[in-house]
C-alpha cells in the first residue's frame, strides 16, 4: 500500500515554433538585397515574393538555389559562468521557381517550391536544458502553383495555391534514470500537411517607382499519427506506451507585405519591404497522444506569441551589363514574449546584413551568390513552463547560390 | 579559371565566418568577502552523502559539500577530500535499491549486500552492538559529516566507540576512542570556511521512531551546544554557512504511507471497517502518556510500516482481535508519529531553528533555511530546467529510497541553496551547479 503515483514523472515533449523558424531565404538576388522583393520584379522568385509581379517579368524564368544555413546559439545558465553551444549543423533551405508565359501575353504561370519555415538546432544530450530540448529538425516545403495576369501595362495581379509538406524530428531528455544513471529520451517524429494561398498586386507607378502588396495566408499544418518513441527504464516503460502516436497542429503564420522599388538611375535599384507576420495566431501548442497514461498526458502549452514586424532594405548596383552588386539589411522584432522563449530556437529581435553578387553568362544564365549574417540579440529569460533560466545569444551565417535561366 | 579561384577564396572566407560561434561573457566569479581556500563540512548523514538507507561511494561522491566544493573551485576553492569508500568496497554499509514495482504500482526494494566495507561488530557495554567499517586511511579530509550524529552528542568523548561511521574516521579502534566530535572538527584543521548542518537528528531520531525509540534533545541543551560549536568554528576567524533543521513532515518518510491510503486498502477487502486504531499520545506535552484511539489524517505513518500486519489476528486483553482495527490492538507507537507527537516535534524544531538563526546572525554567517525551502517544495513542488520535482516518494526525484535522505539530484539542489545563501551573505558569486548532471532515483 505504499502507493506511489508516477504522476507527472515527466512532462511529455513539447515543441514550439518561433520567429526563428521563419526562414527568409527565398531567392538569392533578393537575399543579396536584404531579402526585399515585394515591390520589385527581379526574377522567378516573384512567385514567392509577389505573385502579382510575375506577369510583369520581362522574361521567362527557370531557376534553383540553395542557402545552407548555420544557426549557432550559445546558452549561459543563470548564476553560472558556463557556456553551452549548439552543434555545427547545416540546414539546407532551397528554392525552385519557374515562371512562363508566351511572349507578349498578358499572363504567366508559375511554380514555386521553397522552404519558408524550418529549423535545425542541436544542443546535444549533455547541456543543462536537455530535459527541455535536445535536438530539433523541422522542415516545411511549400509547393505553390501560381497564375499572374497583367491587367494594364502598370498593374498586374497574381495568386497561388500553397500545399505544405512538413516534417519534424524532435528529441528531448526524460528525467528518469536507469540503473546505470542514464536518463531517458523522448523522440517525436512525423510529417504532415497544410494548405494556404499567396496573392499579390504589383503596380508600376512610374519609371522611378514600383509598389507591391502581398498576403501570404496562414498555413495550418497538422501532423497526424506521427511516431512518439519513449526510451525509459524497463520497469516504468508501461507508463510510456512506446511506440506511440501523436497528433499536433501548428499555425504557420500569415504574412502581410508592402514593398517599394526605386530606380534613381539606370544602374541603381533600391528596394524597401515591410512585413507584418501574424504570429499571434500561435496561442498554444497541443499534443494529442494516442495512448495516454497518468504519466503521459496530452499536453497544452501556452505560447502567446505576438505579431512581428520586419523592416528590410536593399540595393542593387548594375556595375556592368553582366555584373550586379547587391547589399542590404533589416530588423525583425521577436515573436516569443518574455517567459516563452525556448531553446529550439531562442527567439529574440534580430538584425541582419546581406551582400550579393550576380553574374550573367551569355545573356541567359544568371549566377547569383549571396551571404547573410544575422544576429539575434542576447536575451536573458526564465521560461515559465520549464524554468530553464539563462541567457541565449545566436548568430546565423547563410551563404547561398542560385542559377537562373531566362529567355 | 581565374574567376573560379576568386570564388574559392570567397567561399572559403564565408565558411570561415560560418565557424564563428557566438560568445557570452559572463562576469567572472568572485569570492566576495569570504576565503574558500580551505572548506570543511560539519554535519550528519546528509552531509556525509548518505542515501537509500546507507552510506556508499556514489552517495559520498554526490554529497552536497563535495558539490559546493566543486563549484567553489571557480572562486579560489581548494582541494576537497572526502573519506570515500574504496572502489572494491563501494557499497559501504549497504543500501536499498529499487527492484521493480508490484502490479498495484507499489515499489519493491532490495538491499545491496555485496562489496561492503564492514569489518566487524563490537558490543559496547550499556549501549549495544556497533557495526564497524574499514578505517579510512587516506589522510586528512574535508567532509566531516557523520551519519547518525546529533548535536547533543558532539561533546561526548567516547562517541567514537558508539558510531561506526565516526569510528571509521578516527585513528584508534573502538572501544579506545576518546575524541569528541567537537574536538575532531575544530582541532588543527586550519579551515577558512565551513558549513554546518547539525541538529536534524536531535528531532528526527524521535520522529522516525514514531516517538517511541528516541528522545528530543532538550531545547536549552541544543542552544548551549550550538553556540559552543559555532563559537569554536569561528574562533579563528573562519566564515561559514549553517542550515536549519527541516520540518520532519516535509519528507516522504512520513507522507507516503498515509492513514487514508491504508484504510482504503483495508476497506477494499472489508468495507465494514471504519477506522484504523493507533496508540497515540494524549497531549502534546513531553510527559503526556499514550492511549489507543482512531487514527486521523493528521497522524503520520512511517514509510517502513509493514502494512501486511493490518488485520492479522493478534492476542489482546480482549482476546484475539485484528491488528490495527480495534482499540484493543492498535498500530504500535513506533510506526506512527501521531498528531500530538507532530506538534511536539515541530515545537522543538522551531526552537532549534530559532537558536540556529540567532547564532548565525550573531556571527554574520550565511543561513540556508532548509525548513522553509523543503516546506515550499512540499507545498508547490520544484521545477528546474524542465525537471518537475516534488516531495513525493520515488516519483519526486529529490528524496532517495529511504524517504529521508536525498538523491544526488536532491543533494545538488541543496548545494545550490547553500551556494545562494553564501553568495548573498559574502557578496561572492560561486557558480551554481547544473542539477541535470545529477541523477534522481534509479529505475531498473
Amino acid at each position: 500500500m505504499k502507493k506511489i503515483l508516477l504522476l507527472a514523472l515527466a512532462m511529455a515533449p513539447v515543441l514550439s515554433f518561433a520567429q526563428g523558424f521563419q526562414v527568409n531565404l527565398e531567392g538569392n538576388k533578393q537575399i543579396g538585397m536584404g531579402h526585399t522583393g515585394t515591390g520589385i520584379a527581379q526574377d522567378g522568385a516573384s512567385v514567392f515574393f509577389n505573385p502579382g509581379a510575375v506577369a510583369a517579368l520581362p522574361q521567362n524564368y527557370f531557376q534553383a538555389g540553395i542557402s545552407p544555413l548555420m544557426f549557432k546559439s550559445v546558452f549561459n545558465p543563470a548564476g553560472t559562468n558556463e557556456q553551452f553551444h549548439t552543434a555545427d549543423k547545416v540546414a539546407p533551405p532551397f528554392t525552385f521557381y519557374g515562371a512562363w508565359g508566351p511572349k507578349a501575353a498578358k499572363w504567366k504561370v508559375g511554380l514555386g517550391v521553397y522552404t519558408p519555415f524550418g529549423g535545425l538546432t542541436d544542443w546535444g544530450t549533455t547541456w543543462p536544458g536537455k530535459y527541455t530540448a535536445e535536438m530539433l529538425n523541422l522542415k516545411a516545403i511549400f509547393f505553390q502553383p501560381t497564375l499572374s495576369y497583367r491587367l494594364t501595362d502598370r498593374l498586374s495581379i497574381g495568386a497561388g495555391f500553397v500545399y505544405n509538406h512538413s516534417s519534424v524530428d524532435l528529441t528531448r531528455g526524460i528525467p528518469l534514470d536507469n540503473s546505470s544513471g542514464q536518463s531517458g529520451q523522448a523522440e517525436i517524429k512525423g510529417s504532415g500537411k497544410g494548405y494556404g494561398w499567396n496573392a499579390g498586386i504589383y503596380f508600376k507607378a512610374s519609371s522611378k517607382l514600383t509598389i507591391g502588396f502581398t498576403h501570404r495566408s496562414e498555413v495550418k499544418t497538422t501532423i497526424k499519427d506521427g511516431d512518439a518513441i519513449f526510451t525509459v527504464p524497463a520497469s516504468i516503460q508501461g507508463n510510456f506506451p512506446s511506440p506511440n502516436q501523436f497528433t499536433a497542429s501548428i499555425p504557420l503564420p500569415a504574412t502581410n507585405g508592402i514593398g517599394f522599388g526605386f530606380y534613381p538611375t539606370k544602374q541603381w535599384t533600391v528596394a524597401l519591404d515591410a512585413n507584418l507576420v501574424g504570429w499571434n495566431s500561435f496561442k498554444a501548442l497541443s499534443f494529442d497522444y494516442k495512448n495516454n497514461t497518468t504519466a503521459l498526458q496530452d499536453t497544452h502549452s501556452p505560447r502567446n506569441y505576438k505579431n512581428t514586424v520586419s523592416l528590410r532594405a536593399g540595393a542593387q548596383y548594375q556595375a556592368k551589363p553582366d555584373l550586379a552588386l547587391r547589399f542590404g539589411g533589416g530588423y525583425v522584432t521577436a515573436a516569443a514574449p518574455d517567459g516563452y522563449v525556448t531553446p529550439e530556437v531562442p527567439d529574440a529581435s534580430r538584425v541582419y546584413g546581406t551582400l550579393g553578387l550576380g553574374y550573367t553568362f551569355a545573356k541567359h544564365l544568371d549566377v547569383d551568390v549571396s551571404f547573410e549574417y544575422e544576429h539575434l540579440n542576447s536575451r536573458t529569460q526564465t521560461n515559465i513552463e520549464t524554468q530553464l533560466s539563462g541567457t541565449f545569444k545566436s548568430n546565423v551565417y547563410i551563404p547561398g547560390i542560385s542559377l537562373a535561366y531566362h529567355w | 579559371m581565374k574567376t573560379f579561384r576568386k570564388h574559392i577564396y570567397l567561399i572559403a572566407g564565408l565558411l570561415l565566418l560560418g565557424a564563428c560561434k557566438p560568445e557570452i561573457n559572463p562576469v567572472s566569479p568572485s569570492k566576495g568577502t569570504a576565503d574558500f581556500s580551505k572548506y570543511i563540512s560539519v554535519g550528519n548523514s546528509l552531509t556525509a552523502g548518505y542515501a537509500d538507507g546507507g552510506l556508499y561511494l556514489e552517495g559520498q561522491e554526490n554529497s552536497y559539500p563535495s558539490i559546493i566544493a566543486k563549484q567553489m573551485l571557480a572562486v579560489g576553492g581548494g582541494e576537497f577530500k572526502q573519506p570515500l569508500f574504496s572502489a572494491d568496497q563501494a557499497n559501504g554499509s549497504g543500501y536499498l535499491r529499487l527492484a521493480g514495482f508490484n502490479t498495484d504500482g507499489t515499489p519493491k526494494t532490495e538491499t545491496v549486500t555485496s562489496n561492503l566495507a564492514i569489518r566487524g561488530q563490537i558490543a559496547i557495554p550499556g549501549f549495544g552492538n556497533v557495526t564497524l567499517y574499514n578505517k579510512y586511511t587516506g589522510g586528512e579530509f574535508n567532509n566531516l559529516g557523520v551519519p547518525g550524529i546529533k548535536l547533543q552528542q558532539i561533546t561526548y568523548a567516547p562517541y567514537g566507540n558508539l558510531n561506526g561511521f565516526y569510528e571509521r574516521m578516527l585513528g584508534p579502534a573502538a572501544p579506545a576512542n576518546t575524541e569528541s566530535y567537537l574536538d575532531f572538527v575544530t582541532t588543527g584543521r586550519n579551515f577558512t570556511f565551513f558549513s554546518n548542518w547539525l541538529g536534524n537528528n536531535d528531532a528526527l531520531g524521535y520522529a522516525t521512531s514514531g516517538g517511541a525509540g528516541d528522545v528530543l534533545t532538550d531545547k536549552a541543551v541544543f542552544e548551549q551546544l550550538y553556540n559552543l560549536l559555532i563559537n569554536s568554528m569561528t574562533a579563528s576567524g573562519a566564515k561559514g554557512v549553517v542550515a536549519t533543521v527541516p520540518d520532519v513532515t516535509a519528507v516522504p518518510y512520513f507522507n507516503t504511507v498515509t492513514v487514508s491510503a491504508v484504510l482504503a486498502g483495508v476497506q477494499k477487502v472489508n468495507p465494514a471497517v471504519q477506522a484504523l486504531y493507533i496508540n497515540a499520545k494524549t497531549g502534546s506535552g513531553l510527559s503526556d502518556g499514550y492511549a489507543p484511539r482512531a487514527a486521523t489524517t493528521k497522524d503520520l505513518i512511517v514509510l517502513t510500516f509493514p502494512t501486511s500486519k493490518i488485520g492479522q489476528v493478534v492476542d489482546s486483553p480482549a482476546g484475539p482481535v485484528p491488528y490495527g482495527l480495534t482499540q484493543y490492538a492498535p498500530i504500535e507507537n513506533q510506526y506512527v508519529l501521531d498528531e500530538n507527537e507532530v506538534t511536539l516535534t515541530e515545537d522543538y524544531i522551531a526552537s532549534y531553528n530559532n537558536t540556529i538563526k540567532t547564532a548565525a546572525a550573531a556571527k554574520g554567517l550565511a543561513v540556508f533555511d532548509s525548513y522553509t525551502f523543503l516546506n515550499n517544495v512540499k507545498a508547490h513542488g520544484l521545477l528546474v530546467n524542465g525537471i518537475s520535482m516534488s516531495s513525493g516518494y520515488i516519483s519526486g526525484g529529490i528524496f532517495s529510497l529511504d524517504g529521508v535522505h536525498l538523491t544526488p539530484r536532491g543533494y545538488a539542489i541543496v548545494a545550490n541553496e547553500f551556494i545562494k545563501a553564501i553568495n548573498a551573505t559574502y557578496k561572492s558569486s560561486i557558480p551554481l551547479a547544473d542539477i541535470t548532471n545529477y541523477r534522481a532515483v534509479k529505475f531498473p
